[in-house]
């Protein structure tokens, strides 16, 4: 039997040693609660009236795992919103991608009676059952970035605006280009066949067309450095001479500014997507290709995190002169350049 | 104890070496001693030490309590790398050469010669080919792949490298287990040479006549304990060494074969063959008739029994069991129809080695005594125990795990197979290799036995003399094709030994 | 909770066979894991709701790593279950299928799921048995394939199940329990008696031990292993089915990773990766011992990343183990 005795003891320690571990590092990470109403960003807009303590409200978070710079920057943010404010209590069960398990998730938030749960799932139709056995709990559900597939699974949903990054990425290119009616313009796209790509691509195209201009060259990538790189030489390759790209997504742009430096072109101006503090710096130093950038919000879950509050307690967003907060909340995608980067830049996310 | 003379000053002495197992002791007071030039042979059954004695010998395992001298001095070696650098060279049964590697590498395995890190090719080639050609083997290239090498060939890499660390001392554990009768002479050959430049062999091996032909003096060890110690080979009768072994009176004897006439034929083989292997073989045996396939490794005996029984599939021929033909080239089929064979490799093609005696015995019958698909355990158990008790297996407890048993053993685990399964042809490939001296004769009786009940026995050997001395009747196989059938009591080994010679010169 | 194949109804019972401690280990791991719950996370941890939130985790591996401890026994690797898992889901959600699901009876779906597992087993055995090619890289081929082929029919989108009579035969929870812990609980039972009780979990056992012997014992070894890879086939389309049932949703991305997850609990279960030896009780605890861990670790709100190190440092610890009993019993 002392066989039996080392081998549970081996897994006691074993578990208890990462339970520590991850123990120092969340109370190490975790931001501290403030009170501080100062803290007013582009992403809040609640006034004083709202931020003010109230009811104690115990909020799930759960979202996939933090594989791309903007999944965590979701995270990070959420995490930071609910530390604003003193009557929040947040779990966080982040960093999945099997909807199996973020399925027991929500499931064990349920178990828990939390009073909201702010859920950025994996596949918005595959956690569409348990987020209406949620609701059918009472708690207050809120959708974001991914739409669930019945409008019984959310109270509220927040969203990003894929065909509005388009059209914006368009719009400021019609605005540099506008009188060039031959320009070459070539786009990157990121995974083809996700609906938020389309999206994207058809808002571009729908806004080149108002100015006359058309996409060229078109390639896709898959939101990551390295096919970013291989998409961008492999386009370069292809068209000689370019006017502008855009760029869907900062995180793959990495690797599409390696290809570019290794190809030591200069010619054209490249637009970014999402938004990366990384990227705006460069937009800030003005010397490389990189002259604009489309934000796709990294605070939606903030946002969440924020609603649910106020649902909660029963409040409304003051500014509103409805007094229930909104059925669905779509977030503007605007373009960032030199002359407004500065405005930007402490809200977005690092890569 | 029974002691032998020697002149010279010892190369290697052993004296009163004891070693310790958990809950064994393998070794319990080992004397031996070892002269340069020699060729000294160690015997005793599987399970008096042998193997144990060569790994303290060779820096494997550390000795409990004993002395080894090596050249006059008290030695320690606490790896094999040490006695190997001292001067003694081990070739395990399992040969430690590595397949993915050239000759030259294998021969310089451990000891490469570099310079700064890079390897010297023309030196390692050089200082390997001169080696090979010391060892009569210049035919075999320092580039070859030792995975394309027979086993002989990997022996006589394996012996290059000892030769290229300057070894005093060989050890060779059974060396002629994997070689066939021309393979043997040459390593005899090489044996000799080494001998003859002074180097000393210490040669095991299950064989007496091997011992014979080569062997210098012999030490026999029983239960961990020297039972004679240097023996002068030539003025020892093999009756002595086999008491020696065994510790009771006796030689080997062959069961005497049975004067009742034979039955009706059961198996019957008409014109087998398979493509570049063997051609033209036809045979029948009769129930209580043991049938013997003589012939060298690569001649065709092993695969003919093989595809006879449908492991392989014949390219053309027919196989009947009283009678009615067997599907070709299916396992399954053959055993339907009353076929079992007792495989070359007990335990890669025999054996399920984790599993309980009773398992290994009921694994061609489970399905037949289950009740619509549900194992019936009472009535395995039921015939383990028949079997056991039939065949004499050691121990009786069922539930063991085969490989906890000795190869006599296992052998008869597997004759038990088939016993139980009520075979009508039993194929029997090369039945006592690995099986002890002492042990062998109790396999003949049982095989007699076995025929005598009714079974149509087919067996393989190596060995002519356990052909001979087994069979009713003799097929010898040279290249592929049977060159004669006779009565075994009208043949001799030597006459077999001239029609291969004959026949593949012709 | 004996139920290795030397741990066979014995004549005499002088000492507990060696399935029964190792097994017992097992049990007392998990049970160690269980009092870190409670410890940690008190009542939440051990509630009922939280015991069935942890079953319904664990049913659907749970079913995958039955069939695979099958193949493992046997010296094989299934590595195809978790994209064949993702295709079966897609297959029994298409346009199609639901058409004429809902034309006829939900059971359709759940025939399109078996069937595509069964097929993708099959194939898989007939590679294996017949094809020669080694099981790691048969398999794996499958995976590939089977995930490009899901991804097609589905163009990467997820399929949302609308035949009404599918939702509700799921959402039902016949004596308190949940269909999916049902569905876990027979197949895992079913497994049990096949593996210990019959003769299709003797050649197994027998395959795994000895492929040659076996053959050379008369035994139809190419029909057997193909019927292996079915079965484990089988038990991915009823994972599938079992996952529809969970998120009423097809997609190529159901199952992702699901074969490490099961070779995992497999093999920290006590089966042996060489094969000849396996436990379908040991292979439940081990998939428990991973869901539990899962549910301890969003009870006390830490990230699963830290998680994926303990897991890591489970299946080394289990290894040695292993190893260590092995080395103790040739000594």
């Amino acid at each position: 039997m002392s066989l039996s005795k080392i081998r549970s003891l081996a897994l006691c320690g074993g578990l208890v040693l990462a339970l520590g571990a991850s123990l120092t590092a969340c109370t190490g990470g975790a931001p501290t609660a403030s009170t501080s109403s100062s803290a007013t960003t582009a992403a809040t807009t609640a006034t004083n009236g709202n931020s003010a303590a109230g009811k104690k409200v115990t909020i799930g978070f759960s979202a996939p795992a933090a594989d791309h710079g903007w999944m965590g920057a979701i995270t990070k943010a959420a995490v930071a919103q609910a530390g604003k404010y003193p009557d929040v209590t947040l779990k966080v069960a982040e960093g999945t991608n099997d909807v199996n398990v973020q399925i027991s998730q929500i499931e064990t938030f349920i178990n828990d009676k939390v009073d909201a749960i702010v859920l950025l799932p994996f596949d918005g139709a595959a956690m569409t059952p348990v987020a209406l056995k949620a609701m059918a709990a009472g708690i207050k559900v809120i959708n974001v970035d991914r739409e669930f597939n019945s409008p019984f699974a959310a109270r509220t949903t927040v969203l990003g605006d894929n065909y509005g990054m388009g059209v914006s990425a368009g719009t400021y290119m019609c605005s540099q280009l506008g009188s060039k009616k031959d320009a070459v313009i070539a786009e990157i796209a990121g995974i083809d066949n996700l609906p938020l790509t389309k999206d994207r691509s058809e808002g571009f195209a729908k806004a080149l067309a108002d100015c006359g201009l058309k996409v060229s060259n078109r390639v896709a990538a898959d939101f990551t450095v390295q096919g970013g790189e291989q998409a961008a030489a492999n386009l370069l390759q292809a068209a000689p001479k370019i006017d502008a790209i855009w760029n869907h997504d900062d995180d793959q742009g990495v690797g599409v500014m390696q290809a570019i430096k290794n190809s030591g072109r200069k010619e054209f101006f490249m637009v970014g997507g999402a938004g990366s503090a990384n990227v705006m710096r460069q937009i800030k130093d003005d010397n490389t290709v990189l002259k604009a950038t489309v934000v796709y919000p990294s605070t939606q879950a903030a946002d969440g995190i924020m609603l649910a509050r106020l649902l909660v307690q029963g409040k409304s967003l003051s500014d509103l002169v409805e007094v229930e907060v909104p059925r669905k909340v779509t977030l503007f995608a605007p373009v960032v350049s030199k002359t407004n980067v500065d405005q930007y830049l402490p809200t977005a996310f690092e890569s | 104890m029974v002691t032998g003379e020697h002149q010279d000053a010892p190369l290697l002495t052993a004296t009163g070496v004891v070693k310790h197992f958990p809950g064994a002791k393998a070794l319990d007071g080992v004397d031996l001693e070892v002269y340069p030039g020699e060729v000294h042979c160690l015997l005793g059954q599987n399970g008096a030490g042998k193997s144990t004695l060569i790994k303290v010998l060779s820096g494997a395992h550390r000795p409990d309590a004993g002395v080894i001298m090596w050249e006059g001095n008290a030695v320690a070696f606490p790896n094999p790398m040490a006695a190997l650098r001292a001067g003694i060279a081990t070739m395990y049964q399992e040969l430690d050469v590595v397949d993915g590697l050239t000759v030259a590498e294998n021969v310089f395995l451990g000891n490469e010669v570099s310079v700064a890190g890079f390897t010297q090719r023309s030196t390692v080639h050089a200082r390997t080919t001169k080696v090979l050609e010391r060892l009569g083997h210049a035919n075999i290239s320092p580039n070859t792949e030792v995975g394309e090498l027979s086993a002989a060939g990997k022996q006589i890499v394996s012996m290059a490298r000892a030769l290229s660390q300057d070894a005093r001392l060989i050890i060779m554990d059974e060396p002629s287990a994997v070689l066939d009768s021309e393979e043997v002479a040459n390593l005899f050959r090489v044996v000799k040479d080494l001998s003859d430049s002074g180097i000393a062999v210490i040669y095991i091996s299950h064989r007496l006549d091997e011992i014979r032909q080569i062997g210098d003096r012999l030490t026999v060890l029983k239960d961990g304990k020297t039972v004679a110690n240097g023996l002068p080979v030539s003025d020892t009768p093999t009756a002595q060494i086999v008491t020696l072994m065994t510790g009771h009176e006796g030689t080997l004897e062959f069961p005497p074969r049975q004067d009742v006439p034979f039955g009706e034929v059961v198996l019957s083989v008409q014109d087998l063959a398979l493509d570049g292997v063997f051609r033209d073989v036809s045979f029948d045996v009769r129930a209580g008739e043991i049938v013997g396939l003589a012939g060298l490794v690569g001649s065709g005996r092993s695969e003919i029994l093989e595809t006879v029984y449908g492991a392989r599939r014949a390219t053309s021929g027919h196989v009947l069991v009283e009678g009615k033909a067997v599907h070709r080239g299916n396992v399954s089929a053959a055993v339907d129809a009353g076929m079992g064979i007792c495989p070359e490799e007990r335990k890669t093609q025999g054996l399920l080695l984790e599993q309980s005696i009773t398992h290994n015995i009921t694994l061609s019958i489970f399905d037949r005594l289950a009740k619509v698909g549900f194992l019936d355990d009472a009535a395995e158990l039921a015939v383990a125990h028949q079997q056991t008790d039939k065949l004499g297996i050691v121990p009786r407890d069922p539930q063991r795990e085969a490989r906890t048993l000795s190869g006599g053993n296992q052998q008869k685990i597997l004759l038990g197979r088939w016993l139980a399964h009520g075979t009508k042809v039993l194929f029997l490939d090369e039945p006592t290799r690995g099986v002890d001296v002492g042990a062998r004769a109790e396999a003949y009786q049982l095989i007699r036995e076995l025929a005598g009940s009714g079974v149509a026995v087919v067996i393989v050997s190596s060995e002519l003399e356990e052909v001979l001395g087994l069979a009713d009747r003799v097929l010898v196989i040279s290249d592929g094709r049977v060159l004669k059938e006779a009565d075994a009591s009208a043949l001799s080994e030597h006459q077999i030994l001239d029609l291969i010679v004959e026949g593949t010169s012709a | 909770m004996s139920d290795q194949v030397s741990a066979a109804p014995a004549s005499t019972r002088r000492s507990l066979p060696p399935s029964v401690t190792r097994n017992l280990g097992l049990v007392i791991a998990f049970l160690a894991i269980c009092a870190i719950g409670y410890f940690t996370a008190g009542n939440r941890f051990a509630s009922v709701d939280n015991l069935m939130t942890i079953l319904r985790l664990a049913s659907i591996v749970g079913v995958v790593s039955i069939g695979q401890c099958f193949v493992v026994t046997s010296g094989g690797i299934d590595l195809s279950v978790g994209s064949m898992l993702g295709l079966a889901t897609v297959w029994a959600t298409t346009g199609a299928t639901q058409y004429y699901a809902d034309q006829t009876t939900w059971l359709l779906m759940v025939f399109a799921a078996l069937a595509v597992g069964v097929v993708g087993g099959l194939l898989n055995g007939i590679m294996v048995a017949y094809g020669k090619i080694v099981p790691f890289m048969a398999t794996l081929a499958l995976m590939v394939a089977a995930k490009g082929l899901a991804e097609w029919i589905a163009n990467r989108q997820t399929q949302i199940i609308t035949v009404r009579g599918f939702e509700n035969a799921f959402n039902a929870d016949p004596l308190g329990i949940p269909t999916l812990v049902w569905i876990f609980a027979l197949v895992a039972g079913g497994g049990w008696v096949l593996y210990n009780r019959t003769t299709f979990g003797r050649r197994t056992v027998a395959i795994g031990g000895n492929l040659e012997a076996t053959r050379l014992a008369g035994i139809k070894t190419n029909r057997h292993i193909v019927m292996l890879y079915a079965l484990s086939g089988l038990t991915v389309g009823i994972a599938a089915v079992m996952m529809m049932g969970r998120t009423m949703a097809g997609t190529s991305t159901h199952g992702s990773l699901y074969e490490m997850d099961a070779i995992a609990a497999v093999v920290v279960g006590g089966t042996l990766l060489k094969g000849g030896r396996g436990t379908i009780f040991g292979t439940v605890i081990g998939v428990l011992i991973f869901t539990t861990l899962t549910n301890i670790f969003t009870q006390n709100n830490l990230p699963l990343s830290v998680q994926q190190i303990a897991k890591g440092a489970i299946i080394v610890v289990a290894v040695l183990l292993q190893q260590y009993v092995a080395a103790r019993k040739t000594a």
